[in-house]
Order: structure tokens, then C-alpha cells, then sequence
């Protein structure tokens, strides 16, 4: 079903490699087969998430639904989380400024509580100051533990998010290497690049791509499909990643034995010591199929806790189920790449 | 005796070059040092003498010569034994040993001995096989010394022995000149009778040792199938012989001829049984003159009496049956050493060996004899032994190899055959009349040598069955010799007598070459010419064939080793092999084609058999505990001890290992639950010693950081749970406008306990299997961690799953665990350990490295399960603590006004003079006149600041509800009873009340028929007379004056707060005059309801309190003023009676919360909440 579709993100996957740290230009069927690995990965969040949703009885998945997918990896859940909120404080200044006199509008709200068919109580009344950004509450956080909803404070940090942004200021930090030494151009592309997307302005596109209405059948709302592209990006990020540590590998494997047997031709060449002039980027080559395959192969393998739990009198199931790409395990560990 | 010996022989064995060569050969035993020394002395003997005694003897020098060399490994062979056995077997048994070693020791000297006589080799060949005492031996010498004379007589002793054995030649002059002297058979029978009572000894001893020697060897089962082979074949071999036999059945069995009388009760043709009725036979010949009987009636009784008549019995045949009893007997024997019979079980196949019969011109094997044997066709002892020989004889001349296989068990069967042919009597079998006509004759011949005739048969009779029982030595020949003698003296007197002694003694002296007279011969023929005769030709045949198979034999009996099988092993394996192979049978059939056999019987247990386990094991204990008593004596109380239920089954007496029997054994019972008797017959109660009481907390949580931290954080969770269910009941309050007592339930969460298991007592060490237990721990602990991740309450299916999962985890990190645990050991690599030999092994994993190591196999690191504590049980602490905090001061937001700031009875809401109450200014910001405060000129006039009404006012029910929450918690304790109710207001009482009332209350009564007024409160809340209720249209607005005051159209009565002092009602007289008591009083009743309430929530004292007030007339108070005179902040006029109103109103419907009626403020708080809510927003 994947091999004769025609690979529709091909440019993004490019963006999306380059950001990632591959420098060559990839060929077509690496972002290909990346493409399609990514794809799978969507249908599978897809479909766990709508199986999620049907357990709780509601035919169309939530942004929770999504979350709890991936609710181990706690630096990605933050900054979905910051990210949610932030979307919710944008949405907000944007209809208040669409509706003008939004403060009025919000007091009638407040002050009709017959109306609004809800009393409020205190708390209500001490609602959400306007601009700020509420926190996103999950399900599974510890203020959900209890009967009532705990006030937010503003007074209070969430240290917890702080150390969770860890990752994030990591990666950013990663990032800033990089381009301290770029040219103004170079930076421009490098925007660019960054600003990749598998959904952002192509809604419509990544539907039909991800499979929506065939895999769920509910139209989804925008916060999922933005989760959507910023998994996708992760996705992206750590096959890129990978696959750049297994290429890696293997050329320092090839120049090692490059040394030790000269008679190939292919290894004479490579075997010529890196002048000190050579440019340094000239020789590289662009990730190949290959290295993805491993690299997927890699973080595709079954943590031994999983074996552990699954082992049926000795034996591995035959089939295991799909992992979710950067998550959890290999999440922790990229960050510090 | 021995040391001389050696001496002698010292000289002869320099001589010998080979003697290194042999040396180095003795190492390996005796056994083959024989074959190569034999040469030069052999061809002495034989020039000396032809005979086979010479090469025997020559042999046997050779084993003296071979002596101090063999003595001394012998004996270091021994006590390195009986070290062995002292490990085993401890002091005692050692001890015994080392002196049945010393016993064995001088073994030597006894072969050596019987070496220098004339006795025929095997003699000493067997003696080391078994083990005899001391005792045998001495024994023995005494018949030897009888015996002595013999061996000249037949073979010259040749040169060598005679010099060598000067003390034995000194004996034999001695023995010379007794045996000279007539030697009267008495005496030879004495001697005989000894023998076979050592003899039976020495089998007895030799199954001892056997039996000793279960308890120190295991012998493996892998002879068992040969075994039992070899005992199938047997049995089948005589299964043909019976076959064929059937047919010709009975040709034997002559007519019986009538029985004459006879003189004595010589009773040889009693057959077998003689031996069992010999006392009586005894008894009846020392009396015969007494006993009226005819010898002819004597026997017929005899033969009456006797119940085992064989089948071989036969009046006709005299003799017969003893003869054939004994003579089957040896040769089942025979066919039973089926380690060595089986060859000649049957005849020889022409198929394979054709030649064979070309060669042997008389075949036989003990299949034949048996055929023979049963159409009786052997007449005499001779007969059936030459038979037997022949056999062997067959075997060594057929294979002429010396080192054919089949000879070494010729040879073997040979000395077995000499061992038993002993046992046969010797009898020629004569018919009856012939016998009684030859009594005849001897009656009438010798009349006064009666008695002495009579003594004779008798205990001839008895001699030869002596032998025939017992004597198995080949010794005994030997022995019997010199009555070769004799002959000439008894067979002028006694024809019969003789005869069988002389044949007797050629018979067990086959080997010195003396040949039975020709079967049937009763002429007392020249014994010594016969032997000498048949000596010629039998020893020729032994030295022909029979010379080097004869050393073999010997080397084989008399050295160990020589089948490369310790001596132990050798007697093991005969004595025990009829009994293995009979179990290996059993079993054989048990397992049919490795499976099990149904159709077999089951195997039960006998009490037999486990008497006889219990006895053995005994026994050893016995052996342990006696120190110098024989094994034979130490047997004894053995099967003393277990003759209690002795009778019941028949104890076969298996001479078998105890692992044999398995299905005997007796388990060992542990120390604990034996069945243990004290001296006075009491049950010893061991119970103490093994049951224990299982500790305490094997199946709760320890006691460790991480489990304090979690129960901190489900407590915590608990009383946020209870702060939760608080701010419920207020938000509900808001919501609700009404509620009932039991409508909210209060949380009162149970602190975690974990119990313990009752006290259990345990046998012995060891974990509690108790699944179930183990399995509802497992559960509390994952409820645990459920409560701890957050879940209240769950469903018992998840938890039994969850539980389920945990064990299966679980298992696997134990089965892990152990695997890592239960690693081989590996060497330490550590060169400088491996000085210190003990430890060269080690652990292939330290602790920690198990730990780790199972960890990673199940998944998890360290960094998990530290990440876990720290953000799953440390941090969700502190979040836990946070929304703690958060929820409290939520809950005390709501309640600020009547709870945070009031007191306990909320009194000093009004003392601190609260600024919502005092400067409230939501009315005004909203600028709404609710309460119609500004349209009844009452901000005007009392100056106030703001319209609003003091939220805590509105908020007791609120209150209310929270303080019933907390009436269990903070139960007020009525320190004195409550008053007793006022008496109903009746006609009689009418005049103790106030003048004021008297003509009010006098109109009631009339009214109600001058029953007693029953209180409004006394009455069911629906039937009570309502208080117009103030109407308010829909705005919430009171209306200004125009609404009429809340008439009032009964007599409620109100009650008044507890803690209203009862003051004097002046305060409020002069302020409204104008209304009406009821008025008055309402109106007091509003303004205390507030703190009243909120003071007692409690329904019946709130009642009671009220019943009591309103009987005072006067129930107004301070409260009331103040209140009144804040709300007004001025005097009371006229004006005031609209808020007073309308506050009443509102106070009944507080009062009506309060009472618990629903519907009286069903109007007045819908839009008192409008109220709050917008004084809030």
C-alpha cells in the first residue's frame, strides 16, 4: 500500500533531515522509506488513540488521548503542554481582539449564571485572568486525583516543567551550535528548514496522508493535528539522528578496514589520509535506505521489560506490538546528542 | 607353625631364579604368580609321583613359598580394610573386623597346613573364600589330626613336603597310630558330626559376611539381568526335563512290597524324614525291648507319622528316597550356579560343535542327569556322581584350550560338585525283599550282636546323613579316609553298614582319586584296591585335562582377584544371586516393554518383609552397639525382638541388600515425631522442639524508607480526600437549596492498617505455603500502590489481574534470580589465590552483580527504579502537598466568613466587627437595593455605609451543614441534662402563668375543649400552623411598605438560642410597642437564630432550648437588641418593623433549615443565593 503511493513530503523530510544534522542531500528513497516509516507510525498513534477514545465511550480522540500515548516521555508531554497552552493563550488574544469588547462579553458570561445554567462558585469567580495561559491539565497528573478541581496558583512553578524543558533547552542549545557560525544565508535556510512541517498550512494534505477517516473516523480538531506534525518532527528527528549514528559507524568500520586490506580500489581512495585541507563536508555522503533500515531496526527493538512481561512460558511472542518512534527510551537517551 | 614354615621354605624359593619376575607379579594377588612358578616344581612333583595330589601339592607349596611376601600385603590389605571399616562402620565393627582380619589371617597357615597333608587341594583353595573362625579351624585341626593317617596310605608324601613340614608329619605319625588303632566309627561319626556343624557354620558365616557387607557396599543392580537369565534358562531347562519326563512318568515307581518286621529300627528306608523323627527313632531303639511292636508295625506307623514322603518314596526301593532327595538337591544346586551351568544345562548341539560327539563318546549335561534322575535310573550315589563328573570331564576334553571359557566354569562347577556330592548319602538302592531277607538272615546269624546292630543302623544311618547335610569341605574326604580301613572289620559283621561307608568315603574322596565301587555293588568288595582302581582312571582324567584348569580353579576359589573381582564381590554375588534374580524377574515382568504391566499384581507391602527390613536394620545398629559379640550372636535378638506378630505370613528369608526390597523399606521416622515413651511409660511431647510460631510481619510491608514516604503520601491524599468532600458540601449547599441531615456522607477515611496474620504455628523451618495468603498480601500491596498512584477505589477484577501480572513479574525476576545465583562456580583468575587451594573456586557472580544482572534481564535499571522514587514517590509527595495546600485555603475561602472568622459559635463573627458586615459594599457596586434598605429610609437613617447583608448571615446553612459534618469529631458534650420539658399549658396551670397570657391562653383552651395547648413544636412540621410566608416577586426585590408585614396566624413560638441568656425583656419593650407578643417574639427569634444555629445544629437540643423559651413570656434578650440596634444602628421605632419583618421571615426560613422543614424556605432562599451571587460577582 506504501510502495506505489507517491511520496508527498519529500521536501519537508529533506528540511526536516538537514535540521536533524544530515548535510548531504538525501536521496529519494530515503526520505521515501522514511516517509512511509513515519506514516506507519501516525496510523499506529491513530488508531491506539481512537482505541483509547472508543474505551472511554467517545467516538472522536482528544488531545489526551494523544498524550497518553506517549506519556512516558515527560519532556515531550511538557512541551506539548506548553505548547497547548500557549496555543490556547494565542486563540484567546485572537478572539478577544476579533470580538473587541471581549471583556464585556466575559462578564456576561460570568454574571448569568442562571443562565449559563451553572452556579458559580468562588473560585469560579477568580477565573482565568485573560492572556494568561491556563496549564493543560492531563487525566493522569495528580490534580486529577481528586473530586474537586485544584485552584491554580500563580505564584506556584512548576519545577517539575522546568526540569522537563531540560531536554528541550538541550536540543535548542544543539541548535545554537550550529548556527553560531552560519551566514546570514545559511541561517535563512536554516529558518526555513526549521520551520518544516508535516502539518502546519497543509492540513488537508497530511489528512489524506495520515489516513483520517479511514484509520479514526473523526474529524480531528487542530490541537491533534498539531500534536500530529511536532510528533511527526520527533519522529523525523530521531530516525535522522539515528540513522546518522549507524552511517557513522559504518564509515569508521570501512576506513579501519580500508586500512588494514588495500586492494580494493574503492578502499584506496577512501584510504587516503583527510588532508589538511580537504574540505570536510566533501567526502560525506548522504544517509542512505540502509541506515535508516537500521536505525529503525534499532528502535524498533523490544526493551527487555517488555520481554520479560511477555514471555509466555519461555517463549517471545511471534509478533510484537508497533513502538512509538522517539519516545520514552530513545528520547531520553538522544539528548544529549 | 607358620613362621617355621616359611623359614623352611625360604631356601627352595632363593633358589627359584624368576623370583623378581614374580614379585612384581604378586602385586596384582596370588592368582597369576601360580601360573609361572609352577614349572620347576611341577616337574618335580610329577617325576615324584604322578599323581594330582603331587601337583597339588606342589601348588600348594608354592602358595607357602609365595607366603611372607603375600602375608604381608594380606595384612596390609586388612587393616587398611578395617580403617575403612572403622570410618564406616565405627569402633565396634572395627574391632570386630580387625579380628575376623586376624582370624583371616591365619588362613595362610591352615592352607598351608592342609597344603602338607595329603589333602586334596581344593580344601585350602576354599577356605580363604569363606571366612572361618578360629574356631572352625581348630576344629578342624582335631579332624585332621584324626585324619592324619590316611594320606600315606594312599600317596607317598613326597620329599619336599616331608621336609618341609616337620610339625605336620609329627601329627601325622600321631593321627598315624590312632588311625592305627581302630578307630571306632563312633569317633569318625563325632568327627563327622562336627564337621557338618562347622560346615553349616562356615555357610552361615560366609552369608553373614555377605549380609555385613550390604551395609558397607552398594552393589549396583547390573548383574541382576544376567541373573536372571540365567535362572530362566535354568528353570527352563528343567521345564523340558519335566516335559519329557511326563510321558515316561511313573516308570520308577515300583509296586510297594509289604513291609516285614525288622530288628531294629534301622531306618534307612525312612527316608529323608529320619532326620526329622531321629529323636524319636533314638528314643524308640533305646527302648525297643520295651516296645511291644513288631519292627514291620514300627515302620508303617513310622511311615504313617511321616508326612513328607518325596515323590521319589518308594517302599520297594530301599534307600531311594534319600538318595534321590539328596541327589536332586545337588543337582538343582548345581543347575543354579547359573553363572556357570548354563552351559551344561542341555546337551551339546550337534550345530555347534559338530565334532562334539566324535570326540565325547558320552555326552552328558544336568538336563540328562535330571531326565536320569527322574525315570530313576541311577542305583546308586556312584552312579549319579560319576554322571556329574562326566559332564566336566566332557567339558575339559572337549576344550582342550586351557584358556577356553567354558573350562574356567567346568572347573568352577567341578568344585562345586565336590563341595555337594558330600551331601548325597551313600546308598545303593536295593529292593526291599532282598533287604529283609538279608535282616533275615543277619538275625538269625548274630542273635546276641543284636544290640549293637540295632545302635548301628541308626546312627550309621545318621552319619550319612550328616555328610549329606552338611559337608561341603572337600575335606572331609580327607578325613574319612582311614576308614577306608576299616572295611574289613565291619564288613565281616554288618554287609550293609560297610558297604556304604565305603563307598562313602571314596565318593567324597573322588579327588584323591578313590573311585566308588561300581554302582549296585553290595559286595564289600576291597575298598582300597577299588578306589585305588578308579583313582587310576578318574585322576588320571583330573590330571589330563584337569591340570592346568585345576590351578586355574584353584587360583580362582582361593585367590581373589583373579576374575578381576575382589573376593566381597565374588561371595556377594552367589549368595544373593537366586534371590536377584528372582526380584529382577519380578521386575522384569512388572515392566513389560518399559511400561507398566496391569495385569500384574500390585505390589503391597508384607509385614514380613518389613519385619525383616526393621530386623536388618537392627542389626546394624546391633553391630554398632556390640562390640565383641559375633555377628551370629549379634543376629540373634534381632528376630527375638520381631517374633511378635511372627506366624501371621511366612518370613522367607531372603539373603538380599535391603535396596533390594524396596518395597519394605521403613522410612525414617524424624526425631520429632517419633512415638517416644519416657521411663514411666508417659508419651514424651516433643511437640516443643519443632512447632514454632511464625514471626511476626512475614506478611506485612516492611518497615523502610520508601514504604514511610508512600503511607506519608496516602495520608496526605486522605485528608485531601477529606478536604475535597468538604468543599463538595459546600458547593452543593450553594447549589442546593435545601438539604437533608444524611445527604452528604461524611468521609472518614480509615488509616491504613496492615494487619498481620494471626499467630501461626508452623512445623519446622521454612516458608508458609499458603497460596492464598501469599496471594491477598500480594494484593494489599498493589492496592496499596493504587491508592498511592491515585485510584480511590477500583474493582476487585482489575486488582486481581493487576495482582496476577505482579506474581507472574515477579516469578520471573525469582527464576532469573536464582539462575544467576545457581551458576557454576568459575576458578578465580586471581593468581594469587590459587596459593590458597581451598578457595580456587568462586562465585561466578558477587551479589550486587546478581542483582544487577536480574534487573537488566526484566528490563530494568537502577536509573528506573531511582527515576520511579524519585518523581513517583518523592515528587508526587510534594505535588501531593501543594494541592493540599491549595484545596485547604479553597475550602477556607468559602467558608471565611462563618468559619475562618467565627468562632466556635460564631458569635465573634459579629464581635470583630467584620468588614463585609460592616462596610459590605456589593449592594452598592451593583447599586441594588435588595432588601428595600434604602426605600425603607434605613440607610438614611442609621447611617449605613453600604445595603448589603452580611454574607455569613446567608451562609448558615452552610455552616450548618459543616458543622454537622464535624459533629462527630467535634461532639459537644452536654455537661448536664436537659431540663425536663414544661408541662402543657392546661386549665390548671393556666393561673401560674403571666397575667398578660392567662386570658389568651384561657381562650384556647376553651377552644380546644380545655385539652392541654400543644406546642407547635410538639407537632409533626407539616401540621404546624405556618407563618404567612412573605411573597417576593420575581425581581428579589422587597417591596417597600405596602406589602403587609408577615401576618402571623398562629401562635408559633420560636425557639431560642441556648446561649441566649434569658434576660429581662425591658431592652426590647420600649422599642415596638405596637406588636403583638408573637411579633416580639419572632422577632427576638430571627435576630438569635443566627448565632442560636450556628451554635447547635443539633436538632433536639435546638428544640428543647426553643420549648423553653417560648414558655418564658419575656424571651427576649440582649441579642436581640444589639442585633436590632446594629442593623438600625439607632433606637427602634416604628420604622424598623419592616426589616424586622422581612429578616424574620428570612429567620424562619432559617429556623426552617434548621428544624429540618423544607418548605417553609423554599421562597426566601432562592433569592437570597441570587443575592450572594451577585454580591460575589
Amino acid at each position: 500500500m506504501s510502495t506505489d503511493r507517491t511520496p508527498k513530503y519529500r521536501q519537508e523530510i529533506q528540511q526536516m533531515m538537514f535540521v536533524s544534522g544530515e548535510t548531504a542531500e538525501p536521496s529519494v528513497e530515503t526520505t521515501t522509506l522514511i516517509e512511509e516509516i513515519v506514516r506507519q507510525q501516525v496510523v499506529e498513534i491513530l488508531a491506539r488513540s481512537t482505541t483509547l477514545a472508543t474505551r472511554r465511550g467517545v467516538r472522536s480522540i482528544s488531545t489526551d488521548d494523544l498524550i497518553f500515548l506517549i506519556r512516558h516521555d515527560k519532556a515531550k508531554v511538557s512541551r506539548l503542554k506548553t505548547f497547548l497552552s500557549w496555543k490556547d493563550v494565542r486563540k484567546n488574544v485572537k478572539d478577544s481582539d476579533d470580538k473587541g469588547g471581549a471583556d464585556a462579553a466575559e462578564f456576561a458570561g460570568a454574571d448569568d449564571p442562571l443562565a449559563g445554567g451553572v452556579v458559580a462558585g468562588p473560585q469560579d469567580v477568580a477565573s482565568k485572568p485573560k492572556n494568561k495561559r491556563a496549564r493543560v491539565g492531563l487525566a493522569w497528573d495528580v490534580n486529577s486525583f481528586y473530586s474537586v478541581q485544584v485552584p491554580e496558583r500563580d505564584d506556584e512553578e512548576d519545577e517539575e516543567e522546568e526540569e522537563q524543558n531540560y531536554a528541550t533547552l538541550q536540543r535548542l542549545a544543539a541548535a545554537d551550535e550550529r548556527t553560531k557560525h552560519m551566514t546570514k544565508e545559511e541561517y535563512v535556510f536554516w529558518s526555513e528548514c526549521r520551520q518544516a512541517s508535516f502539518t502546519y498550512r497543509k492540513s488537508k494534505r497530511f489528512r489524506e496522508w495520515a489516513g483520517f477517516g479511514i484509520v479514526t473516523e473523526s474529524k480531528p480538531n487542530d490541537d491533534i493535528v498539531d500534536i500530529l506534525g511536532f510528533l511527526t518532527f520527533e519522529i523525523v528527528q530521531t530516525l535522522t539522528e539515528e540513522a546518522l549514528k549507524v552511517k557513522e559507524r559504518e564509515d569508521r568500520e570501512k576506513n579501519r578496514r580500508g586500512g588494514a586490506e588495500n586492494d580494493s580500489g574503492e578502499t584506496k581512495k577512501r584510504k587516503r589520509e583527510t588532508g589538511l585541507f580537504d574540505p570536510p563536508e566533501e567526502g560525506r555522503t548522504p544517509v542512505e535506505p540502509k541506515h535508516i533500515r537500521e536505525a529503525y531496526r534499532k528502535l524498533q527493538a523490544t526493551p527487555n521489560k517488555n520481554i520479560a512481561m511477555l514471555l509466555h512460558n519461555g517463549r517471545v511472542p511471534a509478533r510484537m506490538p508497533l513502538r512509538l518512534e522517539g519516545h520514552v527510551y530513545f528520547a531520553g537517551v538522544r539528548v544529549d546528542i | 607353625m607358620s613362621l617355621g614354615h616359611h623359614h623352611a621354605w625360604l631356601p627352595p624359593g632363593h633358589l627359584r631364579p624368576p623370583d623378581d619376575h614374580h614379585d612384581s607379579r604378586s602385586i596384582n594377588g596370588y592368582s597369576k604368580s601360580f601360573s609361572g612358578p609352577r614349572t620347576p616344581q611341577m616337574r618335580a612333583s610329577v617325576d615324584a609321583d604322578g599323581s594330582h595330589a603331587g601337583n597339588l601339592i606342589s601348588e600348594a607349596d608354592m602358595a607357602a613359598e609365595e607366603d611372607p611376601r603375600i602375608a604381608i600385603f594380606r595384612d596390609l590389605y586388612r587393616r587398611s580394610e578395617a580403617k575403612i571399616n572403622n570410618l564406616f562402620a565405627g569402633q565396634e565393627i572395627a574391632e570386630d573386623l580387625v579380628g575376623a582380619a586376624v582370624a583371616d589371617a591365619d588362613e595362610p597357615d591352615t592352607k598351608n597346613e592342609r597344603a602338607d597333608e595329603p589333602a586334596p587341594p581344593p580344601v585350602p583353595a576354599k577356605k580363604p573364600a569363606r571366612k572361618l573362625d578360629d574356631d572352625d579351624y581348630d576344629d578342624y585341626d582335631d579332624d585332621d589330626d584324626g585324619d592324619a593317617p590316611s594320606p600315606p596310605k594312599p600317596k607317598p608324601l613326597t620329599p619336599s613336603q616331608e621336609s618341609s613340614a616337620p610339625p605336620p608329619l609329627s601329627r601325622y605319625t600321631s593321627g598315624t597310630t590312632s588311625a592305627g588303632g581302630d578307630v571306632s566309627k563312633e569317633t569318625k561319626k563325632e568327627s563327622l558330626e562336627d564337621i557338618r556343624k562347622k560346615l553349616e557354620e562356615d555357610k552361615k558365616a560366609t552369608e553373614e559376611a555377605a549380609k555385613r557387607s550390604f551395609h558397607t557396599i552398594f552393589y549396583t543392580l547390573e548383574n541382576d539381568r544376567d541373573a536372571m537369565l540365567d535362572q530362566q534358562r535354568l528353570e527352563e531347562s528343567e521345564r523340558q526335563v519335566e516335559a519329557e519326563m511326563s510321558s515316561q512318568a511313573n516308570a520308577g515307581n515300583n509296586a510297594t512290597s509289604a513291609s516285614n518286621g525288622y530288628g531294629s529300627l534301622s531306618n534307612a528306608n525312612l527316608g529323608a524324614s529320619s532326620l526329622t523323627l531321629k529323636n524319636l527313632i533314638a528314643r524308640i531303639d533305646m527302648k525297643r525291648t520295651m516296645v511291644q511292636a513288631s519292627d514291620a508295625e514300627l515302620r508303617s506307623l513310622m511311615s504313617e507319622v511321616r508326612k513328607n514322603r518325596s515323590k521319589w518314596a518308594s517302599e520297594d526301593k530301599i534307600g531311594q528316597e534319600e538318595l534321590y532327595e539328596a541327589a536332586e538337591k545337588v543337582l538343582s544346586e548345581l543347575k543354579a550356579m547359573t553363572e556357570h551351568s548354563s552351559a551344561f544345562l542341555t546337551r551339546v548341539n550337534k550345530r555347534d560343535a559338530p565334532d562334539y560327539y566324535t570326540i565325547i563318546k558320552h555326552p552328558m549335561d544336568l538336563g540328562t542327569m535330571t531326565k536320569k534322575l527322574k525315570a530313576l535310573q541311577y542305583k546308586s550315589k556312584q552312579e549319579f556322581v560319576d554322571d556329574i563328573n562326566l559332564i566336566w570331564s566332557n567339558c575339559f576334553k572337549y576344550n582342550t584350550n586351557p584358556e577356553h571359557f567354558l573350562r574356567k566354569h567346568a572347573l568352577y562347577m567341578k568344585k562345586e560338585t565336590e563341595k555337594l556330592v558330600p551331601l548325597i548319602p551313600e546308598i545303593v538302592i536295593r529292593d526291599r525283599a532282598e533287604v529283609e531277607a538279608e535282616e533275615r538272615r543277619l538275625q538269625l546269624a548274630e542273635l546276641d550282636g543284636a544290640e549293637e546292630s540295632d545302635d548301628e543302623p541308626i546312627m550309621s544311618s545318621r552319619g550319612r546323613k550328616a555328610p549329606g547335610k552338611s559337608s561341603k569341605k572337600g575335606a572331609a574326604p580327607a578325613r574319612n579316609t582311614p576308614s577306608g580301613s576299616e572295611p574289613p572289620a565291619g564288613a565281616s559283621s554288618q554287609p550293609s553298614a560297610p558297604a556304604r561307608a565305603d563307598s562313602d568315603v571314596p565318593a567324597d574322596g573322588t579327588q584323591n582319586g578313590f573311585a566308588t565301587p561300581p554302582p549296585g555293588t553290595q559286595t564289600p568288595s576291597d575298598p582300597a584296591g577299588a578306589a585305588a582302581g578308579v583313582s587310576g582312571s578318574h585322576g588320571d582324567s583330573m590330571e589330563i585335562d584337569g591340570l592346568a584348569p585345576s590351578t586355574l580353579a584353584l587360583s580362582a576359589l582361593s585367590a581373589p582377584g583373579a576374575e578381576a573381582e575382589d573376593p566381597e564381590y565374588k561371595v556377594w554375588k552367589q549368595v544373593t544371586k537366586k534371590d536377584r534374580a528372582l526380584i529382577a524377574a519380578e521386575r522384569h515382568r512388572l515392566f513389560k516393554g518399559d511400561k507398566l504391566n496391569s495385569d500384574e499384581p500390585a505390589l503391597l507391602r508384607t509385614k514380613a518383609g518389613m519385619r525383616r527390613w526393621l530386623r536388618n536394620q537392627k542389626q546394624v545398629n546391633a553391630e554398632g552397639d556390640k562390640s565383641n559379640e559375633s555377628s551370629a550372636q549379634a543376629m540373634e535378638p534381632g528376630p527375638a525382638g520381631g517374633s511378635l506378630a511372627e506366624g501371621i505370613e511366612v518370613e522367607e528369608d531372603k539373603v538380599i541388600p535391603d535396596y533390594y526390597d524396596v518395597m519394605s523399606g521403613v522410612p525414617d521416622l524424624p526425631g520429632q515425631l517419633l512415638w517416644r515413651e519416657d521411663s514411666d511409660g508417659n508419651i514424651v511431647d516433643a511437640s516443643e522442639e519443632f512447632l514454632r510460631i511464625l514471626p511476626k510481619g512475614t506478611f506485612t510491608q516492611p518497615e523502610s524508607k520508601l514504604s514511610r514516604k508512600m503511607d506519608a503520601n496516602m495520608r496526605q491524599m486522605q485528608e485531601t480526600r477529606k478536604i475535597c468532600s468538604k468543599i463538595g458540601i459546600v458547593k452543593q449547599m450553594q447549589l442546593q437549596s435545601q438539604m437533608y441531615q444524611n445527604q452528604f456522607q461524611k468521609y472518614q477515611p480509615e488509616p491504613f492498617v496492615e494487619h498481620d496474620v494471626p499467630p501461626h504455628v508452623m512445623n519446622d523451618e521454612g516458608p508458609v505455603v499458603s497460596p492464598w495468603v501469599c496471594k491477598a498480601a500480594l494484593q494489599r500491596s498493589v492496592a496499596k500502590i493504587f491508592y498511592h498512584t491515585g485510584f480511590e477505589e477500583y474493582q476487585p477484577s482489575a486488582l486481581d489481574a493487576v495482582t496476577d501480572i505482579a506474581s507472574d513479574f515477579f516469578q520471573k525476576i525469582g527464576e532469573t534470580f536464582k539462575s544467576y545465583i545457581e551458576a557454576p562456580k568459575v576458578p578465580t583468575s586471581d593468581p594469587t589465590d590459587i596459593v590458597s587451594s581451598s578457595n580456587q573456586w568462586k562465585k561466578a557472580y558477587t551479589e550486587p552483580e546478581i542483582v544487577l544482572h536480574t534487573l537488566n534481564s526484566v528490563g530494568i535499571g537502577v536509573e528506573d527504579i531511582e527515576s520511579y522514587i524519585k518523581d513517583d514517590v518523592e515528587r508526587l509527595g510534594t505535588k501531593l502537598a501543594t494541592v493540599h495546600d491549595r484545596l485547604r485555603s479553597l475550602l477556607s475561602e468559602l467558608l471565611r466568613p462563618a468559619l475562618a472568622d467565627g468562632g466556635e459559635d460564631g458569635s465573634s463573627a459579629f464581635a470583630d466587627g467584620s468588614e463585609q458586615f460592616v462596610g459590605g459594599d456589593f449592594a452598592e457596586d451593583i447599586d441594588e437595593d435588595f432588601f428595600g434598605f434604602k426605600e425603607l429610609g434605613l440607610d438614611k437613617e442609621f447611617g449605613l455605609a453600604t445595603l448589603s447583608v452580611p454574607l455569613h448571615l446567608l451562609q448558615n446553612r452552610m455552616y450548618n451543614a459543616a458543622q454537622s459534618q464535624n459533629t462527630s469529631s467535634t461532639q459537644t458534650v452536654t455537661l448536664f441534662p436537659p431540663p425536663p420539658p414544661y408541662p402543657r399549658i392546661t386549665s390548671e396551670t393556666l393561673p401560674s402563668q403571666i397575667g398578660l397570657v392567662q386570658a389568651f391562653f384561657g381562650a384556647k383552651l376553651q377552644a380546644s375543649n380545655n385539652e392541654g395547648l400543644v406546642e407547635d413544636l410538639e407537632l409533626p412540621p407539616k401540621q404546624r400552623p405556618m407563618a404567612a410566608k412573605p411573597r417576593l416577586p420575581a425581581s428579589g426585590k422587597i417591596l417597600p411598605p405596602s406589602a403587609p408585614a408577615g401576618p402571623t396566624s398562629s401562635p408559633q413560638k420560636r425557639p431560642l438560642p441556648p446561649t441566649a441568656p434569658s434576660q429581662q425583656p425591658n431592652a426590647i419593650k420600649p422599642g415596638p410597642s405596637e406588636p403583638s407578643k408573637k411579633k416580639v417574639k419572632k422577632n427576638s427569634g430571627m435576630a438569635l437564630e443566627i448565632p442560636g444555629s450556628i451554635a447547635d445544629g443539633d436538632e433536639a437540643a435546638a428544640n428543647l432550648d426553643g420549648t423553653k423559651t417560648t414558655d418564658d413570656p419575656t424571651s427576649t434578650n440582649m441579642d436581640s437588641k444589639d442585633s436590632a440596634a446594629e442593623v438600625s444602628g439607632g433606637p427602634v421605632t416604628k420604622d424598623t418593623a419592616m426589616p424586622d419583618v422581612t429578616a424574620a421571615g428570612e429567620g424562619a426560613g432559617s429556623i426552617g433549615d434548621a428544624t429540618g422543614d423544607p418548605n417553609k424556605s423554599n421562597d426566601s432562599t432562592a433569592p437570597l443565593t441570587n443575592g450572594t451571587a451577585g454580591v460575589t460577582s
